[in-house]
Parts: structure tokens; sequence; C-alpha cells
């Protein structure tokens, strides 16, 4: 169509104007699509599912949740005690254990915080780990196997490797602290978690765990660490449907088993979405400011580079009235201008900020709760070409109409 | 400022072109505009250059009036030497040497006649005070009092160029060059205008520099003098006959 | 700091005003005479800057929050390498000794030291509104004494309530119920009584004591049990304002912890808190315990802001870019305009640096109108309160209320962004006006 040729050598026009206005698309857009991307990812999280779901037992009242590691048994089970109970499909263990590599000086780097669990849990019960490319997955498969024929192996996050300065291979030791003092373990690095999700964490065999709480009474005179009863933290329980996820739940909250102390049973997304209540006003201000203030900021900027063109070319405008254009074309003409270089923009910058932060960057290091690093969805490259598009329709929309309603009398005599 | 001066008992020349050349490159190739040009005007002498398009006037009325550089040669201004200026030197001397009147009057569109007129005095050290007074000097003697506040759209091109006018007379420069002032008048604002610059050249004591195509204009000025392709082809005192 | 900077910035603008010949009004009216796109430059400083001043502001109110929470004659000790309270584990041999270490001020013959267990604990929810999670997080520290911790902590009780009574319980009056008969006494902060206020049935609404928040007498359940207020702290502006607090001795039942998590004493002053900390450190022998001054150990719980302060910088920044980009844009083409004006200037003397200058100060112009609309508008979010979580690290973490606070300083912050932004955006087309040729522009 003629109409877009016209459209494309107006953008040429002037063509520094244009550049700006694309660069300014391409910064706003950029904020928008990170804010998006963690906002999607937190709601992915606290979306429950009906089917395939997690579930999460923990104390019932008291936080950090610290339940007896004889709990365990029973709960994989999903305290199922007759034939007719409802049993999980899978489950997994989690002990946490948090040392530092230079007890003289704790300090963020020098701390790891890892889980003790049966290491054939880890491709399976992890979010996100079932669903890995292939070369990542077979790697995960032999780490895993390694760490489960090596009592005091573990597998570690990239942000360890770092941090420590060591390789796959290689050894160290973990003073604890807080209430894991006393234990102190020593590991051999056997793999690393894919890049992500799991950069700081890091994982290794309840065993070895369990053992070193009997050896500290051993070494004590019989008495037992303060959390020789309490190491079991949580357990995750893989459920096929909700309705699965409720009968489980009432039978662990209504087993006789567990008195000292009660526990709970939640829905994965229902437990994190609790933890994520704290930062409430923060996600608030995330989705209703600062993404909104990026797409007014762009709109403003657009109806500014638009209005200035059509200031520019009122006089052409008017011809192209005299030619015989109908004033829906001129719209078209100036609506089309402001959205092509919007929604190209657009797309540009989530498309770079996908390569980018996914790439190149690793993850975006963005700790909230317990997630250290979030990464673009695809589906960035669909906002930002919509939201480029949609800020500068809305900015151009105003100049675009006072531009197809211009009067070429007026515009001839002023020039005359 | 624009007091009449004490007239001189023997009129010096106040502007000395010495063999000037003007030359621009345009890739490998030279492009003379002014070659070997040598002319003096004297002091208060109204002097009228003629030419057709390309013939060097306009390039030797800017030479003069401080714009531009010669390429060879030596242009003297009221005993100072511009043609060795920096562009910074040369600013500053404009502003006290020289008033410009334009084609297209050039006012900025969003000032007042009286702003208008003052803004060459910013660039001076003057009182707001004597600052004042000049520029409505100035304005009373292009008869313009009454329009001290209207912006230049709301003025004639006739009434628009003795603003531009009094701007060139307000810090009560050595010379005026005036570039085809009256090109985009019509014919009775144009006699006007010339009329205008006549009684300033008597009451003021002025040089006055004029580019111009029109003879009606040319027959205005005590000499006239003829470039082309960059040298001068006749001079001659203009008949002053109507 | 940033006073410094406001007042090099406002000599930088005063000295452009000095420098320039050329009359600001020229640049105001051209500015008015083109106030639509003007005016959408503007109105993207007003965002950009007023988004800026909500989110430092935010920033700051955490950091009073943690500021104001510690006292500096106090010293708070936690069991060796515990990176939080929650996690911290101090036996009752221990903390009846470090208690009798000299340096700890008396009262009487009691040391003004508060011992305490800091506990967080699930509460449902039992109407959550749709879309919020079921549970939330109480924090509750149980304590010994209320009275001596609190003035350990330099905290008063608002007027109207007492505190928790020795057995930490009472009697209800009115309960059927025999296992509800026995209430949990409590004290809270103004804030968690203001969200446990939010609690309550609507349709109740008639009957509460305070619209706004639990007050003296109102009950709430927890942990299993019915708790009654027995008076509200007055508690704002400190992360205790977030805090449920009641007799330790029950509490540790309840929740499954009988040892301390943190024993906090109070000494004369900053300089004999610093030395009993070393003391703690260094000579102390019968435990291994980490003591810290209390003010440190707030400020410590503020690395979170730091986290958020880098993201709120690394966001106005590419977000003051994109608005330069605009400035830029409007700029280029009041230049363009007006290449006229520019040659008859520079044709009467003017100079190129003020040509330069004259442009500059036109596009600050627009960033100061736009900067100072939007620090105005950033205001009005002074006051607001909103949930935050501070902590010192990875885990624990204390959620707290905080009010946004919007300071001269903030301000100042604001008016250096716009400023910046003005500049950023001005340069290059005043660059590009002061390189005009006089002559050719006229052409």
């Amino acid at each position: 169509m003629k109409l877009g040729i016209l459209i494309f050598r107006n953008l040429r026009r002037n063509l520094l104007r244009s550049i700006l206005t694309s660069l300014g698309t391409v910064v706003l857009v950029f904020v928008v699509t990170l804010v998006w991307s963690i906002l999607a990812f937190l709601q992915a999280a606290t979306e429950e599912k009906t089917r395939n779901l997690k579930a999460i037992v923990t104390e019932r009242w008291s936080i950090p949740s610290r339940l007896p590691f004889s709990y365990a048994a029973t709960l994989a089970e999903g305290a199922a005690r007759s034939p007719q109970d409802v049993r999980p499909l899978d489950s997994m263990n989690w002990q946490f254990y948090g040392g530092t590599v230079d007890p003289e000086k704790i300090s963020r780097e020098s701390l790891i915080y890892a889980i003790a669990s049966d290491p054939r849990k880890i491709p399976t019960m992890l979010d996100g780990l079932e669903s890995l490319p292939p070369d990542q997955e077979e790697q995960l498969r032999k780490d895993v196997e390694k760490l489960a024929a090596t009592r005091q192996g573990v597998i570690v996050g990239r942000n360890h490797l770092t941090a420590l300065n060591k390789r796959i291979g290689d050894r160290f030791k973990l003073f604890g602290i807080s209430t894991y003092m006393g234990i102190d373990l020593e590991f051999e690095i056997v793999g690393a978690f894919p890049p992500g999700r799991y950069d700081g964490l890091a994982a290794f065999n309840s065993d070895y765990y369990l053992n070193e709480l009997d050896a500290y009474a051993r070494r004590n005179n019989g008495r037992k660490h303060p959390l020789a009863e309490h190491s079991l933290n949580l357990v995750w329980l893989k459920l096929a449907d909700t309705d699965a996820f409720n009968r489980v739940a009432e039978q662990i909250e209504s087993s006789p088993s567990f008195n000292s102390p009660a526990v709970k049973c939640e829905t994965a997304a229902s437990g994190i979405a609790s933890f994520l209540d704290a930062f409430r006003d923060l996600i608030w201000g995330m989705r209703w400011l600062l993404a909104p203030a990026c797409v007014a900021t762009l709109s403003l900027i657009i109806a500014n580079a638009i209005s200035i063109s059509i200031r520019e070319r009122r006089l052409e405008l008017a011809v192209l009235k005299v030619l015989g254009f109908r004033p829906w074309q001129i719209l078209t003409l100036v609506l089309g201008e402001s959205v092509l270089l919007g929604s190209l923009s657009g797309l540009a910058s989530a498309v770079a900020t996908y390569a980018a932060v996914n790439w190149w960057m690793q993850g975006l290091k963005f700790p909230i709760a317990f997630f250290d690093a979030f990464f673009i969805p695809s589906d960035a490259m669909v906002w930002g070409f919509c939201v480029g598009a949609a800020a500068s329709l809305a900015g151009s929309f105003l100049p675009a109409w006072s531009a197809c309603r211009v009067k070429v009398a007026d515009v001839f005599s002023k020039v005359a | 400022m624009i007091s009449p001066m004490p007239t001189p008992a023997k009129r010096e020349p106040v502007v000395r072109v010495h063999d000037v050349h003007k030359y621009f490159r345009r890739g490998s190739e030279r492009l003379d505009v002014l070659k070997g040009l040598t002319l003096e005007v004297p002091d208060r002498e109204f002097l009228g250059l003629m030419g057709p398009s390309g013939s060097g006037k306009t390039t030797l009325l800017n030479l003069i009036a401080g714009l531009d550089t010669p390429s060879e040669g030596e242009i003297w201004v009221a005993d100072q030497m511009i043609s060795g200026m920096s562009e910074s030197q040369l600013a500053r001397w404009r502003t006290r040497n020289v008033g410009f009147v334009f084609q297209f009057y050039h006012l900025l569109p969003v000032m007042t006649a009286y702003e208008n007129v003052e803004l060459p005095l910013l660039l001076l050290p003057l009182s707001a005070r004597q600052r004042r007074e000049q520029v409505k000097t100035a304005l009373e003697l292009v008869g313009l009092s009454d329009r001290l506040h209207h912006r230049p759209g709301q003025l004639s091109g006739g009434q628009q160029q003795r603003v531009g006018i009094a701007r060139a007379i307000v810090t009560d420069p050595a010379i005026l060059v005036a570039d085809e002032p009256t090109g985009d008048l019509d014919a009775r604002s144009a006699e006007e205008i010339l009329d205008l610059l006549g009684e300033l050249r008597e009451s003021l004591e002025k040089t006055i520099l004029l580019v111009t195509h029109d003879p009606r204009a040319a027959r205005r000025t005590d000499r006239v003098l003829h470039l082309d392709k960059g040298v001068l082809v006749e001079s001659g005192v203009a008949d002053r006959a109507e | 700091m940033v006073l410094k900077l406001v007042i090099a910035a406002t000599a930088l603008v005063m000295m452009l005003l000095a420098v320039t010949k050329v009359p600001l009004r020229y640049n105001a009216r051209n500015v008015a005479v083109r106030w639509k796109t003007t005016a959408m430059t503007a109105l993207a400083f007003t965002v950009v800057i007023g988004l800026l001043t909500v989110m430092l502001g935010f920033v700051n109110g955490m950091y009073q929050l943690t500021l104001h929470s510690g006292q500096p004659g106090n010293v708070i000790v936690l069991s060796d390498r515990a990176t939080d309270e929650v996690v911290s584990n101090l036996l009752p041999t221990d903390v009846g000794d470090l208690e009798r270490q000299p340096g700890i001020l008396r009262d009487g013959d009691r040391p003004m030291a508060s011992r305490e267990t800091y506990f967080v604990v699930n509460q449902p929810l039992r109407n959550a509104r749709a879309g919020r999670p079921g549970r939330r997080f109480v924090q509750v520290r149980g304590l010994d004494d209320p009275e001596l911790s609190a003035r350990v902590h330099g905290l008063e009780m608002l007027p109207g309530g007492q505190w928790f009574s020795s057995a930490g319980v009472r009697e209800a009056a009115d309960a059927g119920d025999p296992r509800q008969r026995e209430l949990v006494e409590a004290v809270l902060g103004e804030g968690v009584a203001g969200e446990l206020g939010r609690d309550r049935d609507p349709a109740t609404a008639a009957s509460w004591r305070r619209p706004d928040r639990l007050d003296v007498g109102d009950t709430f359940p927890l942990g299993g049990r019915t708790w009654v207020v027995a008076g509200v702290l007055n508690s704002g502006g400190s992360t205790f304002n977030s805090e449920v607090w009641a007799k330790r001795s029950l509490m540790g039942g309840m929740f499954g912890k009988d040892t301390y998590t943190s024993l906090v004493c109070r000494t004369a002053d900053a300089e004999s808190a610093r030395k009993l900390k070393e003391f703690f450190t260094t000579q102390y022998r019968k435990s291994s315990v980490l003591a810290q001054v209390e003010t440190d150990y707030y400020e410590s719980l503020s690395n979170t802001n730091k986290q958020f302060l880098y993201a709120i910088a690394f966001v106005t920044a590419v977000m003051a870019i994109g608005g330069a980009f605009g400035v830029m844009n409007t700029m280029f083409a009041a230049i363009s305009q007006r290449i006229r004006d520019i040659g008859v200037l520079r044709l009467l003397g003017y100079r190129r640096r003020q040509i330069l200058v004259s442009f500059l100060l036109e596009s600050l112009i627009i960033a100061l109108v736009g900067g100072l609309a939007g620090c105005a508008l950033g205001y009005l979010a002074n006051g607001l309160s909103a949930t935050s979580i501070v902590n010192a690290g990875p885990g624990g973490g204390k959620s707290v209320v905080l009010r946004l606070i919007i300071d001269a300083r903030i301000l100042g912050v604001g008016f250096l962004l716009a400023i910046a932004m003005g500049l950023l955006g001005g340069l290059i087309p005043s660059l590009s006006a002061m390189r005009l040729k006089p002559l050719e522009s006229l052409r």
C-alpha cells in the first residue's frame, strides 16, 4: 500500500528524531521488560496448579519449621494409614544446613546454605529441573549419580563456584553457623546445578548430615546437638491433582503421629505466596507505579516527537488534503508512523533484553525472598512489541487527531 | 551614544579594502569569488554595491562587516585591521562597529520591537537605564515610538524593517551594512526605508554600505560600485535626479 | 553530600544565568509558544522524578526504621555465628551469667538487660481476602519482664494499656468454652495492631474500640489460642512496631523453643556499649557469643535497603536516559525552528558559548519545571505506610511496617536528577546550535 511507503519515508525524513525516539523507547521498554519478567515469575510461582502439583509440609506454628527426622517416612507416604488413603507420587526431604568457609569472618560471600536430601530426588522434585534442555539434563543426571555414590559429595550453584573460587572436583570445609554450630562438614564438589534458579543452592547427602549429627553426641559425652531431634525442615510431596492434595492434606493434618510439633500441609504455591506477602507493597509498587510510569514516560516522549513532526509538516499535510487525501488516511499516516517506530523499537528492546539477560548475564540478579535470579520469558518479545505499540498509539492519538483535522485554508493563509 | 559626531575636517576613508581575494574550495576546484579587489569608502558615504547574482557583492559586504575573513589581502575599518581578527574578536568588534540591516528583517519573533532593539546592547557594559534610553532614542529616530511593545508579527513589513534599522544603529556603529533592505517591501515602504537611511546618514553621520538590485535604491546613494565576476567594473556617482 | 551537590548544581545554574546574555524571557517565550510539546517533555520529567522520590522515600523509611530501632548504649548478644535473631540460641544459664557482667547498668539489684526469645509464628487468616495468602507471619517476642525490656529499648506504653502479668494469661470474663477461658496477654506494636485489626469482621465494626487498629481489651487468635491486648506500644518508626510481646515462658511451650535468642544489655553510653561489646567478643570465655552494639546490629539489617537502593538507582538511571532522549527531541526541534534567530544573534555579536548557554538554560527550565512538579507529586506520598522486610542476609528477616519519608535530601536528589537530565538532554542539541555558522543559518 502506498501509505505504507509514505510512512517509511516519513520516518527516514528526520532520522535523528526517529533514532532518539527509538532509543527512548528501547530503554523504557527495557525497564518494563525487566519488571514484568520478575512479576510474571512470581505470579507463576504463586499460581495454584490443578494437576501435578507440589505440597509442602512444615511445622504448624513456628518459623523456621523444625521437625523430627522421624516424621519423614510417614510424611513421604502422605500419612496414609489405610489402603484407601491417597499416597503422594513422589516426595523429597529438606534438611537445611548453613555454614561458612571462614569462621573468623562471616560475610555474605563466605556463607553457604545447603540442603541435605536424597540425591535422586533432585531432578524430579526441584522446580524447573524436570524440563531442562537435553544436554543440561544429561549432565545433571550424571552429577546426581555421582553425588549418590559420594558420601561427602555436594552439588553447588554457580554462585558458590565463583565465591569459593573452586572447581568441580575440589574440596572445601564448612563451619556450622547459627543453630548449626558444632556441625562442621567437609565436602567434595561433584557437580554444579544448571545456571539460573539454583545458582545459590547447594545439595548434599542426607546420610552424611544425619551421621554428623549423631557424631556430635559421641564427641560431647552423649549430649545431643540441639538440632538432633529437629533436623527436618520441610517435606515436599508431589500430587496428581487438587483432589489428591486435599485428601493428603487432610490425612496429614489429622494424623496422630504429628503432635509435637504439629504440622501443616499446603500447596507450594500458597506457601510461596505467604512468604512473598512481606514484599507485597514492593511488588505492588513495581506493578502499579514503576511499570506504568515507564509506559507513561514512553507515551509522552513519543507524543512529543510526533507533535513536533506534525507541527513541522502542517503545510505538507494540508497539501495532502488538497490532493484529496481523506482525514482517516492522514490519521493512518501519522499513527502508522509512530506505531511502526514504537512497536519495532519495543520488540528490538525486548529481544535485546532477552538475549542479554538470559545468555550473556545468565539471569537477572534480584534476590527477593528465596529467589535469586530471574530470567526473561520468551513472552517478553510479545510484551515489548505490544508495549511499544500501545504507548505509541496512546501518545500519538491526540497529535494525529489534530493533524487529520488540519484546516487547509488556515495553513495556507499562515504561509502566505 | 547616539549623538552627532564632530565633523572631521577632511573625509578620511573609514573602510579600506586592499587587494582582497576570496576563494572557496570545492573538492579540488578553486572558486574565485573576489579577485584582488581594492576600494576605499570615505566617512559618511552612502555607497551602493550592485552587480548580478554571484558577482561577489554580498561576499564583499560580509567581509567588510566582519562576518567572514578574506583569503588574501587586508581590510581596515576605522583604523582597525579586521582581516586578521579571530572569530571571537570579530564577534566583539561587530557589536560595537557594525550595524546590520537584512532583506528579511530577521527580528526574533517572540521578542517585542523594544526587546529586539535592545539585544545588541545586552552585550555591552551598560546600565539598564542607559540601555532604555538608547533603545527609546533609536526607535524614535526610526519613527516607531508608539510601537515599542509590539511583536514583529503585529507590525507591517516596513515597520519591521524600521525596527531592524533601529537595532542596527542602537550601538552607534561606525558603519551600517544593508543587504537588499528593500527587497521584500512594496514600493512605498521601500521608499520610506530609503528615506530613513538617507536621513540617518545625515543626522547620525553614518557610513552606509547598501547592496541592492534595485536601481531606484541605487539612485539614492552617493556612489555605486558595480561588481562582476569578482572585480569592480565601473564606478560612478549615482544620478540623484528624480 | 546531597546538600553539597545541590549547592553545586544551583551554583552552576546561577553561573549559566550570569554568563548568558540572551535574555531569559527569550527562552521563556519560546517555551510558551511551543507549550504543548514542552509540557509533554516536562511531564515526562514529572513522572520520572515523582517515581524516584517515592521509591527513595520507601528506602529512606526503611533506613530510618532500622536507625531508630537500635539504642547506641545497648549491646545485643546473640549466640556465636548467628546470622539472625531467629536462629540464635542462648541457654538460660549463659544468659544469667552474661547479664551479671560489669558495664551493664543496674536498676536496683536487677541488671538492665532484656532477656528475649524471638519467634516467627504462622497465623492462618480465617477470612483472607481473595488473591491474598491464607496466612501471615507474626513476629512474637517472648520476654521475662516486659516493663524492663521496654525501658531497655526506650519504648513506652500508649495510655490505657498495661504490661502483661507475670503469668502472662488472664481469665476471660465471658468465655463458654473452657479451653478458651484463659487468654494470652500481649502487648502489641502499633503497626501489628493495625494489621491484626484488619482481620476483624467488618460486620462487627459498630463494636470496635478503634476503627484503625486493635486496642486494649480486644482479642485475636494466634497459635491455636485466643490472645487479649493488654497494651499497645508507642513504637512507630522502629521494628518493634511490628512485634507482639508476650510472656516468654508461655511462648516457649507454645512454639517449641525453651532457650533465649537474644540478650539486650543497657550500658551508660555509646562508649561503654562499645567496650562491653569488645569484652564479650574478646575476653568473655564462659560461652561463645556474638555481641554487637545495637545500632550496628540494626544497621546490618539494612543490607536489604542497599539492594533496593542499587535497583532504584539502576531503574532511575535508565528512565532518566529515556527522558533525556525526549528532551533532546524537544531541543533539536526548538533549535531547528530557530536557526534564523541563532544566526541573527551571532551576527549581532553574540558568541558561540552564549548561544550554547542560552539553549542549555532553556532545556534546564523545562527540566526544572517538570522536575519540581515531580518532587511535589512524590512528596504527596510522604507518610504513607508500606510493608517491607529487613534482613542482614539470606534467610531470616523481619517484616516491618514503615512510613515513606520524603525529606529534603530526597527532594534534593530529585532536583539534581532534573538538572542532570536537563543538561544531558540539552547539551548535544545546544552544541549543535552553537556550531551553526551565522551566515549559513540566515540563508
